[in-house]
């Protein structure tokens, strides 16, 4: 599903974000990146949906070097990857019903779809009568399924999460981990950028860890360390 | 189909809405210079109508009285045709011809237009000169068609060209300046609106590329936005140029006959044709200014 090959990046001549980066994801995998702030991790999510492009290197997703992609082909990319971030990026003057339709209505979805799929997704991120509620009605929480749910509600093949858990406390982050992981079981591809121990060694997923942009570890079923 | 075109229509008015002082500056802007340019082209249309009897180099005229018989027009006919050093050629504009010219070159006095009629209008001896004929010389050749019978008046193209066509270019290059500066204001002010409505809007617009939206579905709102702002901007000016020329018109037939403003009313329809081409430079601007900004700010 994504493969890096000798990926490198760096955002001036001191400032190396990855360094011959490599690996293979496959389908409904849930990884965890990890490592120290500045490791890359984000630049790695980033370049996944092609908000950054690799000086050398290539990175596949879903079958296509998206490194020389034409701009035009990005959208059609982008529908297939979700999106989570660590400050939500929820759209604070509308509701959560239309916060997720907005992920719908901007490709083009037909009103009826819409009104069929946000339901579903918000009674499956556990929203289910919160529609109407705006995000500062919400908990962080709260407002992190929202994100969940817009970044899911396209059924997208793979979903790249940046510090989900960071604004949340432990109880609340679990929860958010319990749905990702329930996301990941549909067959989604799960790739998630963290800080949080706990909830790596609990879930004992696969690791990637960075170190100023070099890989240093890649290990099935590891722990944080 | 149909959603994303109610989706750009909402968001096209939300953004109205959201700023609506700039969005009202950059209309009155462009309203305003829109204007500008709209009686520009009046006033020199209206210049054109008092020149219109001068038009295809003609340089003299020799106008007689109404009633002239045949033979007294003979009689200068051939006074004329005697002068084939000085004279290219000349044209005879009968009575009829003679209303007609004057339907232009005295639209703004309508009383004095419906006295006028076949039996009473002065006709007229248009003259062209040979290539280098000194203006000077046909002065000279004016005291003897002056003298022949029926003939009440001789003028001279140079007399009136030289005054109109100074005042035409005074006038046509300052209100030209002026339309083209606050132009060039209204098309920065829309680029400016379209510009701030898209920093408003960065994190909207963040999401909705992360999500797989094209760059034109996130364009075309704001670059609606815009061309609304132009056309909008055209449509009040049209308003404007309908109210000045009405006024206009009503006050120069208030003038007294003879003022030398009569040609300055513009009556054939082509008022109209101003407000279209007005109506075309609006939402051209609004383009240019929403389309630049919308390509260029739209990496949030």
């Amino acid at each position: 599903m994504i493969r890096l090959e000798n990926v490198t990046k760096s955002y001036s001549a001191e400032v190396i974000a990855l360094r011959d980066a490599g690996f293979d994801i496959a389908k409904g995998e849930f990884v965890f990146l990890v490592g120290p702030s500045g490791s890359g991790k984000s630049t790695l999510l980033r370049m996944l949906n092609r908000q950054e492009r690799p000086e050398r290197g290539a990175v596949w997703v879903a079958g296509r070097n998206i490194v020389d992609m034409p701009p035009g082909r990005v959208p059609h990319l982008r529908r297939n990857i979700g999106n989570i971030f660590q400050d939500y990026k929820l759209l604070l003057e509308k509701t959560v019903f239309e916060n997720v339709a907005f992920a719908q209505e901007v490709i083009g979805r037909p009103k009826h779809v819409i009104k069929q799929q946000v339901p579903a997704v918000l009674e499956l991120v556990g929203l289910a009568g919160k529609e109407d509620r705006l995000p500062h009605q919400l908990s962080g929480g709260e407002q992190q399924r929202v994100s969940i749910a817009r970044a899911f509600v396209n059924r997208p093949l793979i979903l790249l999460a940046d510090e989900p858990t960071g604004n949340l406390d432990p109880a609340t982050g679990e929860g958010i981990m319990r749905l990702l992981d329930r996301i990941n079981k549909t067959g989604t591809t799960v790739v998630m950028a963290t800080h949080d121990q706990r909830i790596v060694n609990t879930m004992r997923k696969r690791v990637i860890q960075l170190d100023r942009g070099v890989i240093v570890r890649d290990q099935a079923r590891g722990v944080y360390e | 189909m149909l959603s994303r075109l109610r989706y750009t229509f909402r968001e096209t008015f939300d953004s109205f809405r959201r700023n609506a002082t700039l969005t009202l500056a950059a209309i009155i802007t462009a309203a305003i210079s829109l204007l500008g340019v709209g009686l520009t082209l009046l006033s020199q249309k209206g210049f054109d109508n008092l020149l219109s009897k001068w038009e295809g180099g003609v340089e003299m005229i020799i106008f007689v009285n109404a009633g002239a018989t045949e033979d007294q027009l003979g009689v200068i006919e051939t006074a004329l045709g005697n002068a084939p050093t000085f004279i290219d050629s000349f044209s005879y504009c009968d009575a009829q011809c003679s209303l007609d010219e004057a339907q232009v070159v005295l639209a703004g006095e309508p009383g004095v237009l419906e006295l006028l009629n076949e039996t009473n209008i002065p006709t007229q001896f248009k003259v062209i000169p040979t290539e280098g004929t000194d203006v000077d010389f046909l002065r000279l050749l004016e005291g003897e068609f002056i003298t022949l019978p029926n003939v009440f008046d001789v003028q001279f193209a140079e007399d009136q060209i030289s005054l109109i066509g100074q005042l035409q270019n005074f006038f046509g290059f300052r209100l030209l300046l002026l339309s083209i500066f606050l132009l060039l204001a209204a098309v920065l002010l829309i680029w400016n609106t379209i510009r701030t409505a898209i920093f408003a809007r960065r994190r909207e617009i963040e999401v909705m590329k992360l999500v797989g939206a094209t760059d034109w579905f996130i364009r075309i709102p704001f670059m609606l936005e815009g061309l609304l702002h132009g056309i909008i901007g055209g449509v009040l000016a049209s308003g404007g140029l309908w109210a000045w020329n009405t006024q206009w018109t009503n006050g120069v037939g208030e003038f007294p006959p003879g003022s030398g403003f009569a040609a300055l009313v513009v009556t054939d329809g082509y008022d109209k044709t101003v407000m279209l081409i007005m109506l075309a430079i609006g939402a051209l601007a609004g383009a240019i200014g929403s389309g630049i900004a919308a390509s260029r700010f739209l990496d949030v």
